[in-house]
């Protein structure tokens, strides 16, 4: 199969070279595949997306949409000219214009232009509000003429740049569904920006993970959670307790010296029977609501802190953890 | 990058836009590289006099100006600008834009109306005479004068950039200082004026290039300074060469200044990234006699900046209406008025460009330097004259020689005045428009590219309608500064053109200085216009904060 972007050895730099943005990154997105970019602030993944949509100019590498080199140190196709549709962060909507007119401005010449906008519309959930202009709509609403109005023009590749940074937790939550659920129908090649792994691991077919301007890991959601090829990417998605020789002395488990070993937070329990276990005594609780936090003082006198939903009792506890759960990555 | 993937780039990035810039800043840049150039040839014969005899008192002078000046203006700027910003008195929000309407009085009217006041039977001996003290007179016309009359007419500038600072920056610290136990006298002195310093100083350096540029009031006190100087080398001596020796020195003066500016201001840049936001509503009432002082401190400025000096141009203006009042003042307003409508509209168009190519081009190195283009404004307005008058005489002659013309089209005409003024006032225009250009979301053309339009439909569908004010407020800018401006134009202009700035010159250098008073007004009024929008945008910009 042919993908619809691909990205060879991509690196950028600003201030004359002098900050690394992106470092011979190499990826490709499979036709009608979402992928999401996942990475701490300053990891490079707004400059990436930039780099496609070509808002910046690559330093080196190349960039081919649908087959065509759009980007390289010797070519650089301007932005208009390259089938790339964009929801910004903040929606960017035309403040001075219409929401019909929002999603007409980006559709090719065509006699059906009008129609064109109001299907998409009607698509997004917003039949009825073409008159409207965007300062008149909500948070949700405005987000959804952004995505129309990147949509109506078909592009081969849908942008998203951090899609529901601005919005309220339930919100985001509805929104992302529906979001997610349109791009599907439409069949468009999608890459969307977010530092929220809980967006990625609903949503994405792959999840590409920056660190430092570098792609570190590249997979599917499960996979990534379950095979973290980092103490970074494991940590990206959940609380992660990283076994120094301290807790392998505790848990009496002699880990290989060549390998960095963690273990998530949810792997480990509180008085059931596992593969290594220590008697701890309880320091501090914290309740959460739904769980509490526990910090607990090991037989060794190490310290760590475990979150559980199960009801504690007494002041010292055993808890324990499963060979199974156990990641190793490359030191 | 290697030298190979370096040429690629720059082959990949070299866009028309980075030609049309270039284009641009080539424009805007003749006069000052003609002023380098021109060095080269080494001074005229009478370069070693001056030197001798006369370079120490230009110096002398425009130091001693420059000092007298910035002493009164933080005086007068700052202290008011505290005031209307921290304490509630009485006509405390009239005052507050009253205060920047000595700006509309242009130095050299300021200059003609006080030597009126302190005149013989001015208003000043009459009030003394009345005092039964006739014979008592201040003298006017020498440098403390004249430093006191640029102070009053200029102080506006630092008093809006502390106010705009007072509003929008002064502190929570205050609000700490005084729980400290620090009075509101002691927290002023400790912590706000270090912080507002590199506002204050901004407002000073703008002070400190108009009074570098003046002419007009300087040459009718007859205090010598670099600028009449200039003149004099040019016009009473006939050694342009020598002028561009003097004007070489003057703008290495107004470039240190620039940088010292700079240089202090990335010194005390942590000011603004740890000061935050200050509600000014509930601003501190004091005990009555000291809100009855407060207002009168604010007042005295007003008076002496703009009250008193239009009082004496409408006592003036009455007694020689009649006489000045001709078909052909009414072409000279008409005329003054067509000049500066076209410029500002040419300049707006100009600063349009400059920002707009800015953008398209691609290349970092130009990005970077386009900024050369509105340096024009630091720069006094007789150096540019000279700039642009050297080339255009040697490009008449030239076309001339080859037959192409047979008299001057540009020397002397009205494309060399308007070219002049273009490169002159293009920071005007660039600047409001940079900076609502500034306040579009980068994401929003970002976003009419990514669908499909290019970077001129981008700009007139987006961009344009979004800035329409920007570019508004620029061509009022532009166009009440192009009305006021002498030193360039009177040297630059047709001599079948004229204007009011310069009639009234003419008034004044003819001891008629009582007929300068219609048109000095009529500047003065149309000024008016921008120093009561500036108000309101300050106060917008405030409140937005």
């Amino acid at each position: 199969m042919q993908a619809t972007l691909n990205i060879t050895n991509l690196s950028k730099s600003f201030d004359q070279g002098k900050v690394k943005a992106l470092e011979d990154v190499t990826f490709h997105v499979n036709p009608g595949d979402i992928c999401a970019v996942v990475g701490e602030s300053g990891s490079g993944k707004t400059t990436l997306i930039r780099l496609i949509a070509g808002l910046e100019e690559l330093d080196s590498g190349e960039i081919h949409i649908e087959n065509h080199l759009v980007a390289s140190i010797k070519k650089n196709v301007a932005p208009e000219k390259r089938d790339v549709g964009m929801v910004f962060q903040e929606y960017a909507l035309f403040p001075h214009l219409s929401v019909l007119d929002n999603v007409v401005y980006g559709i090719k010449k065509s006699k059906s232009k009008k129609d064109t906008a109001l299907e998409t519309l009607d698509l997004v959930g917003l039949k009825g509000y073409e008159k409207r202009y965007p300062h008149e709509l909500s948070g949700g609403q405005q987000q959804r003429v952004a995505l129309a109005r990147a949509l109506a023009p078909k592009p081969s590749v849908l942008i998203l740049d951090e899609p529901f940074s601005n919005l309220d937790a339930m919100m985001r939550y509805r929104l992302r569904n529906e979001v997610f659920n349109i791009i599907k129908k439409t069949g468009v090649t999608a890459i969307f920006v977010t530092h929220d792994t809980q967006d990625a691991l609903a949503v994405a077919d792959e999840i590409l993970i920056l660190q430092n301007g570098k792609l570190v890991q590249k997979d599917e959601a499960s996979a990534l959670y379950k095979k973290p090829q980092s103490i970074y990417v494991a940590s990206l998605f959940g609380n992660t307790v990283q076994l120094n020789k301290g807790l392998q002395t505790a848990f009496k488990c002699p880990l290989k010296e060549d390998c960095c070993h963690a273990i998530r937070n949810e792997s480990i329990t509180v008085n059931q029977d596992c593969d290594y276990v220590s008697e701890a005594e309880i320091l501090k609780r914290t309740f959460l609501g739904t769980h509490s936090q526990l910090l607990l003082k090991l037989d060794n006198g190490e310290h760590l802190t475990v979150v559980t939903s199960e009801p504690v009792l007494g002041n010292t506890i055993k808890i324990g953890f499963n060979s199974k759960d156990v990641l190793a990555f490359d030191e | 990058m290697n030298l190979k993937n370096r040429f690629f780039k720059l082959k990949r990035d070299l866009n028309r836009w980075s030609l049309l810039l270039l284009l641009i800043l080539g424009i805007v840049s003749v006069p000052i590289l003609t002023i380098g150039f021109k060095l080269f040839g080494g001074p005229g014969e009478s370069w070693n006099h001056i030197v001798d005899y006369v370079l120490f008192d230009y110096l002398k002078n425009s130091f001693l100006l420059a000092l007298f000046c910035s002493v009164i203006v933080i005086l007068f700027g700052v202290t008011t600008a505290w005031l209307v910003s921290r304490f509630e008195f009485p006509f405390r929000k009239q005052l507050e834009w009253l205060l920047i309407l000595p700006l509309s009085v242009p130095a050299y009217i300021m200059a003609y109306a006080y030597a009126g006041v302190f005149g013989y039977s001015g208003l000043f001996s009459k009030l003394m005479e009345f005092f039964g003290n006739g014979d008592f007179r201040i003298e006017v016309m020498n440098i403390y004068g004249l430093s006191l009359i640029l102070s009053i007419s200029l102080f506006p500038y630092v008093y809006v950039s502390s106010r705009t600072f007072f509003l929008a920056q002064a502190t929570n610290l205050l609000e700490a200082s005084r729980m400290l136990g620090i009075s509101e006298f002691k927290s002023f002195f400790k912590l706000i004026f270090p912080l507002a310093r590199p506002a204050i100083l901004a407002g000073l350096v703008l002070v400190l290039m108009e009074v570098l540029n003046d002419y007009g009031a300087a040459s009718y006190y007859g205090v010598s300074t670099f600028t009449t100087g200039i003149f004099r080398s040019w016009f009473s001596l006939g050694e342009p060469e020598t002028a561009i020796y003097l004007s070489a020195i003057l703008l290495l003066i107004v470039f240190g200044l620039i940088l010292f500016e700079k240089w202090q201001r990335r010194h005390l840049n942590f000011t603004a990234a740890k000061t935050s936001k200050q509600n000014y509503n509930s601003r501190i009432k004091p005990k009555k006699a000291n809100q009855v002082w407060f207002s009168v401190i604010c007042f005295v400025p007003v008076f002496l900046g703009f009250v008193l000096p239009v009082i004496q141009l409408l006592i003036w203006l009455k007694q020689t209406f009649a006489s000045v009042w001709t078909v052909e003042f009414i072409s000279v307003t008409l005329e003054s008025f067509g000049i500066a409508f076209l410029t500002a509209s040419i300049t707006v168009l100009f600063a349009l460009l400059l920002l707009f190519f800015t953008k398209w081009n691609k290349i970092e190195l130009l990005k970077s330097s386009s900024k050369l283009g509105v340096l024009g404004y630091a720069i006094p307005g007789i150096i540019i004259a000279i700039g642009v008058l050297i080339p255009s005489l040697y490009l008449d002659k030239w076309l001339i020689e080859k037959n192409i013309t047979s008299k001057l089209i540009l020397n002397a005409t009205l494309i060399a005045l308007v070219y002049a003024y273009v490169v002159r006032f293009l920071a005007v225009a660039y600047q409001p428009l940079e900076s609502s250009s500034l306040k579009i979301d980068r994401s929003l053309s970002d976003s009419s590219k990514v669908l499909g339009k290019g970077n001129f439909k981008t700009f007139f569908k987006i961009e344009f309608p979004l800035i329409r004010v920007g570019m508004l407020s620029a061509f009022i800018l532009v166009f009440i500064d192009i009305l006021k401006e002498l030193p360039l134009t009177l040297i630059m202009k047709p001599y079948d053109v004229n204007t009011l700035a310069v009639k009234a010159f003419e008034y004044a250098s003819d001891e008629m200085v009582s007929s300068a008073a219609l048109p000095s007004l009529l500047i003065i009024l149309t000024a008016l216009i921008p120093a009561i929008f500036l108000n309101k945008l300050l106060l917008k910009n405030a409140s937005n904060s």
